[in-house]
This record gives C-alpha cells, sequence and structure tokens, in this order.
C-alpha cells in the first residue's frame, strides 16, 4: 500500500509540474459552460452582427435547463474525450519510450501499483475536472434557463464520471498494450466512436450500454428519478473497467517481460 | 559464498538465440566483468538478472531469498543509456527509488543525502535533472542503483559513454563498492574489465567460451614472446636462433626477431649464452607478454574455428 | 453598441478569466521551456490566437517533456 501510495503521489505531482492539473480543469470549465452562454446569446449576436436579410424571422426556441445541461456533457464527449486521449497517451507508452521504466520496474515495484496507480491519479484529475466543469455549467444553466438542484448535477457527476472513467481505462489499457502514443489515442478515440456507433445503432437492445449513460441522466434529470436501465449501464461500466483493469496488467506483465532488449 | 547461481539461462527471441544455455555462480563482493564485442548478449543476460526480461528457459537463484520475497530486491541496476523522470530533482528521483525498494521514508531521506554526497552530486541535489550533465547522469544513475542496498549491482557498459576523467571517476566507485555488494558489469572495453575486476566472463554471440579469474586466463592464454634487436642484418641470426634447443619458431618482424619458445626461462639462457659465446652485437633483449587484448582476440577467434569445424 | 448593453457581462467575467488564465499559464511555460516541438514562435502565435484550442494544442503537442 505505501508503495502504491509512493506511485500516486509521483503522478500527480508530475501531471502538477506539466500544467496538466490546470490546463484540463480550465478546459473542461470552458468547454462545459460555453454551450449555455453562447446558446443564451446567439440570438443576440446574429442581430448585432446583422446577418439576417430584411424581413426574416428569427426564432430559436430556448432550452430546458436539463436540456441545457445535457448540451454541456454532449460538450465533454466530444472534445472532452479527445482531451481524456491526448492527456493520457503517454502514460506508460511514454515511459517505455524514454527507456525510464527501466529504472523503476527494476525495483520491486508491483505490476498492479504500478498501472493502478496512474489509473487512478488520471481519474482523480478528470473526476475533478468534470466536477468543476458541471458546477461552471450549473452557474450559467441557472441563470439563463432556470434551475436544478444540487442533487441533479450530483447525480449527473456520478453517472457520467463513469462513463469519462471508461475512457481513461480503455486509454491505459491501449498504454499497456501499444507502443506509439498516436496511435494509443486513435484506438482510445476509435473505441469510443465504435461504442457510441453500436449502442446508437441498436439504441432500445442495449439500454445498459455505457455509451447510453449520458441518455440516462437526461432523463433523470427530467424525471426526478433514476431510471433502472440508469443503474443497469453504471453497473455495467463498473464490469467493464474492471476488466480492462485486469486485461492491462495482464498484458503489461506478459509485455513488459518479453521485450526485446534494444 | 556463493549468492547467486544461474542455470541454463536461455533466451530466444522469434527463433533467433539471443543467449545459449548459460552456467555461472557469484560470490558475494566479487567484481565481474561481463566481456564481448556488441551484440554477444550482454545487455540480454543482465536484463535478464535484472527481472526486466524474461528468459526463455533456465533458472535464476539467489542463495538465502525465501520464495515470496521478490528477487529485485536484492538488485540494483544501471542500464547504458540511464533515463529519470527529468521534471524531478535529484534527491527527489532517489527518494522515489528509495521509497519504492520499501525504504521508509526517513531512511529513504538519509541514505540519498548520503549518496548524494559520495557521488559528488550535493550541490545539485535540487536542481532538475533535465539540466545534469551526462557524467552526472550517470553519478545519479549509480546511486539510484545503490540506494536500497542491493547484494548484487548489475552495470551496463558503465563507463564507456564516459570521457577519460569520468570513467576513471566511474572504475574508483567500482573499486570501492566491492566491499558492499557483488558487482557484474559488462563492457567491450578489455582495459576496463581488467582494471576493477576479479573475474572475467567472456560471451560471445551468445555464449559463455570462457570464464574465470584474470590470473587464470594469463596462464591460460596469454603466450610470452622474446624480442632480439641486433645492429646489423637480423636474417643472418634468425637461422642460428632456430638451431637452438627449446625454440619453436623465430619471426622477422620490421627488423627485429620474435622468438616463440616452449619455455621461455630456459629460452632465455639458452640464447644468452649463444650471444655471450658467439659475441652477437645485440641492442635490445625484452621478454615481452602478449596483451590481454591479443589474448581476447585468441580466445574469440579460437571459438569461432571450432564454431566453424562443427558446422 | 445595443450588444454590448444586452450581454450580462459580470456573468460572462469568470468565462473570460478562465480563458485569459488558460493563455498565460500556456505563455509562461512557453516562456520557460527551452525548446518546443516545432518552431518556437509558431506556438506563440497558435497560444494567444487560437483562444482555447491553441493552448491545448501547445500543452499536448508543443511542450517538449523536459
Amino acid at each position: 500500500m505505501q508503495q502504491w501510495i509512493i506511485l500516486f503521489r509521483k503522478e500527480i505531482q508530475e501531471n502538477i509540474r506539466n500544467f496538466k492539473w490546470m490546463w484540463v480543469p480550465l478546459v473542461f470549465i470552458l468547454l462545459a459552460a460555453m454551450e449555455p452562454v453562447t446558446t443564451y446569446y446567439m440570438p443576440t449576436i446574429l442581430k448585432a452582427a446583422g446577418g439576417l436579410p430584411e424581413g426574416a424571422v428569427f426564432e430559436m426556441p430556448m432550452p430546458n435547463p436539463a436540456e441545457a445541461i445535457m448540451m454541456s456533457l454532449a460538450q465533454l464527449s466530444s472534445l472532452g474525450v479527445l482531451v481524456i486521449a491526448l492527456i493520457s497517451m503517454g502514460t506508460i507508452a511514454g515511459e517505455r519510450k524514454s527507456g525510464v521504466s527501466e529504472l523503476i520496474l527494476v525495483k520491486p515495484v508491483s505490476y498492479f501499483n504500478y498501472i493502478t496507480a496512474k489509473w487512478a491519479s488520471y481519474i482523480l484529475l478528470l473526476l475533478t475536472s468534470l466536477l468543476l466543469a458541471l458546477l461552471a455549467s450549473w452557474y450559467y444553466v441557472t441563470l439563463f434557463f432556470g434551475s436544478l438542484t444540487i442533487t441533479h448535477i450530483l447525480g449527473a457527476f456520478l453517472f457520467y464520471g463513469l462513463w469519462l472513467s471508461l475512457i481513461v481505462t480503455i486509454s491505459i489499457f491501449y498504454n499497456a498494450w501499444i507502443s506509439s502514443q498516436g496511435a494509443i489515442a486513435a484506438a482510445t478515440i476509435g473505441t469510443v466512436i465504435l461504442i457510441s456507433t453500436v449502442t446508437s445503432v441498436f439504441g432500445t437492445k442495449l439500454s445498459w450500454s455505457p455509451a447510453n449513460i449520458s441518455g440516462h441522466i437526461h432523463e433523470m434529470l427530467i424525471t426526478n428519478a433514476v431510471p433502472s436501465a440508469l443503474y443497469g449501464a453504471a453497473g455495467l461500466t463498473i464490469l467493464c473497467i474492471i476488466c480492462l483493469l485486469i486485461g492491462t496488467i495482464f498484458i503489461f506483465q506478459t509485455k513488459y517481460a518479453s521485450r526485446k532488449s534494444e | 559464498m556463493t549468492i547467486l547461481q544461474v542455470n541454463q539461462l536461455t533466451k530466444i527471441y522469434n527463433g533467433h538465440t539471443a543467449v545459449h544455455p548459460l552456467d555461472f555462480s557469484f560470490e558475494a563482493n566479487r567484481c565481474i566483468a561481463l566481456l564481448g564485442p556488441n551484440g554477444a548478449g550482454k545487455t540480454t543476460t543482465l536484463r535478464m538478472l535484472a527481472g526486466l526480461l524474461a528468459p526463455t528457459s533456465g533458472t535464476i537463484q539467489f542463495t538465502g531469498l525465501n520464495g515470496g520475497t521478490d528477487r529485485r530486491q536484492w538488485i540494483g541496476y544501471l542500464p547504458q543509456y540511464p533515463v529519470f523522470y527529468d521534471w524531478m530533482t535529484g534527491k527527489e528521483f532517489l527518494m522515489h527509488c528509495g521509497q519504492l525498494a520499501f525504504l521508509s521514508k526517513a531512511e529513504a531521506d538519509i541514505r540519498s543525502e548520503d549518496l548524494l554526497k559520495r557521488m559528488r552530486l550535493e550541490t545539485a541535489r535540487n536542481k532538475r535533472i533535465s539540466g545534469y550533465s551526462g557524467g552526472m547522469k550517470q553519478r545519479l544513475g549509480i546511486a539510484q542503483a545503490i540506494i536500497h542496498k542491493p547484494k548484487l549491482l548489475l552495470l551496463d557498459e558503465p563507463v564507456s559513454s564516459l570521457d577519460p576523467i569520468g570513467r576513471r571517476e566511474i572504475l574508483t566507485l567500482l573499486e570501492s563498492l566491492k566491499k558492499e555488494m557483488a558487482i557484474l558489469f559488462s563492457t567491450h572495453i578489455l582495459t576496463d574489465a581488467e582494471e576493477v575486476s576479479d573475474e572475467l566472463l567472456l560471451l560471445d554471440r551468445g555464449r559463455l567460451i570462457e570464464a574465470g579469474s584474470m590470473k587464470k586466463l594469463r596462464g591460460k592464454y596469454q603466450t610470452t614472446k622474446i624480442e632480439l634487436a641486433f645492429q646489423n642484418d637480423v636474417a643472418h641470426y634468425q637461422e642460428k636462433l632456430q638451431n637452438l634447443p627449446g625454440i619453436l619458431e623465430v619471426q622477422i618482424n620490421r627488423d627485429m626477431l620474435h622468438v616463440d619458445a616452449t619455455d621461455i626461462s630456459v629460452a632465455r639462457t639458452v640464447i644468452l649464452q649463444a650471444a655471450a659465446k658467439e659475441n652477437w652485437p645485440l641492442t635490445s633483449f625484452v621478454i615481452n607478454r602478449t596483451s590481454l587484448e591479443d589474448m581476447f582476440v585468441k580466445v574469440v577467434d579460437q571459438h569461432a574455428t571450432m564454431d566453424h569445424s562443427i558446422s | 453598441m445595443a450588444i454590448f448593453n444586452d450581454i450580462n457581462w459580470a456573468a460572462i467575467a469568470p468565462l473570460l478569466v478562465i480563458q485569459g488564465l488558460l493563455i498565460l499559464i500556456a505563455l509562461i511555460d512557453w516562456l520557460k521551456g527551452k525548446s518546443t516541438n516545432g518552431p518556437r514562435s509558431m506556438w506563440l502565435i497558435f497560444i494567444i490566437f487560437l483562444s482555447m484550442i491553441g493552448p491545448i494544442l501547445y500543452f499536448v503537442i508543443g511542450r517538449r517533456q523536459e
């Protein structure tokens, strides 16, 4: 356990020194908060720009609070995922490429500790960023579109956090497997797109799919109750995360031990 | 006391045998040089010992290490080109490595400070490693390898990338570390091996072709020659020497005669007696031992011809 | 300027501050770092003129892990 904490602390320290703990939360806040703001001011901006021909009637329906929050989550689902893939693509692969992992793994470091400490450090960074982003979005949604309770926001955070955690886990998994950082980012994004596409094609049949979490969150925000399918999707996501982590450690162990020396 | 026993250690990569079954053992507090040309399998062997590479077959056993303990606890390793977390300071990196090897924070702190001093890095202890010079990195590399007081220190080409001063520094350091742990270091430079090691393991194309103490190897491979120079034409004396008892071969080499004999001390007496009797115009009489470099070439050559005759 | 009065600047201000902060952090790191992947001056332009994308690109691609 002490060793795990040492490894975890190193990851946190590294991501503070390379500014990830600064810029990732800021970017998440901007991504999430910009949506309600630009949506609200879109008619004003268009009017000021004078882009509308004389006599044209411009009607833009304003979203309800739940829809507005969902717009923020949609931003995080696209650009946010890109950011996750980019910041985590080198966490293991980069250390292996540079060779610094040789010095670390020749110490009596357990592979389980090495991988889960990295995983946990990225989960902590992204959940913190997500929480700040949702709070910022909540502020503007309440200001412009109407109120939502903090319970709604925390519920959205909890369940959407699972989806982001799964994406981090996928990236860590590819990190143990693939050595090129670009390929890891591409594979991570590709996998997320695949899960989302398959889910949207067979939507009703796959209501427990992790990619359906945001849809279920929307339902939760409207109905004020957690739909049972959301519990199902959450459970399945946790299961996927655990399986992927076990797979990661297994692959890392065999892959590392059989690596050809340069 | 034997601390490590290696049995039939083998590594095969995609059908290519990088290390043929290897057997050797280690005594505590000995310094052993793993000598061989590039591509001989030195790095592969070291990485297998360090636990960074799984052997295809064979065993590596530490005496006194009970089943549950990780072998890496007893091993310190410095790769040929060590890479650090450049964003850490030297002190931080040592602390990190020490604590990963289960030193407590207080222990790691004492040990880090001690090693920083010993490696002459105390002024750079709070500087980022990214600003370290090559020599400083090499010293930090040794410090991280011995932070947890391993029983066996493995060094991959520790001096080959250093300038003469850095080289000397590391060799002196190895000399003093010998008192604390067993050392196995690889090198392709024979004089480095000769300088600090007690024993040699000679590796060529993945095979252990010779092993033993320096003294033993010298006795086995080193030949001695007598070199003679004369005031006038040497060809005249070549024949005379050839006819003396106990002389095997006499060659002319750049106005000098190189004499090979079964027993050098006998040959010396015979030649000097003849020279005195016939009043040879000798200008030089040298007994020359073949250099280790020659010996190295000879061993590798012998091995190669053997290989050839088998296949 | 009607638009100026239509917008609740007090509410928007935090977002502008965050945007500025992001650029500032990227600039500080750009100043401190010795080298970048690709021309250094190009990254300065990216950081300043590409709003949010610039600093992100700089941190992910341009910044050399020292």
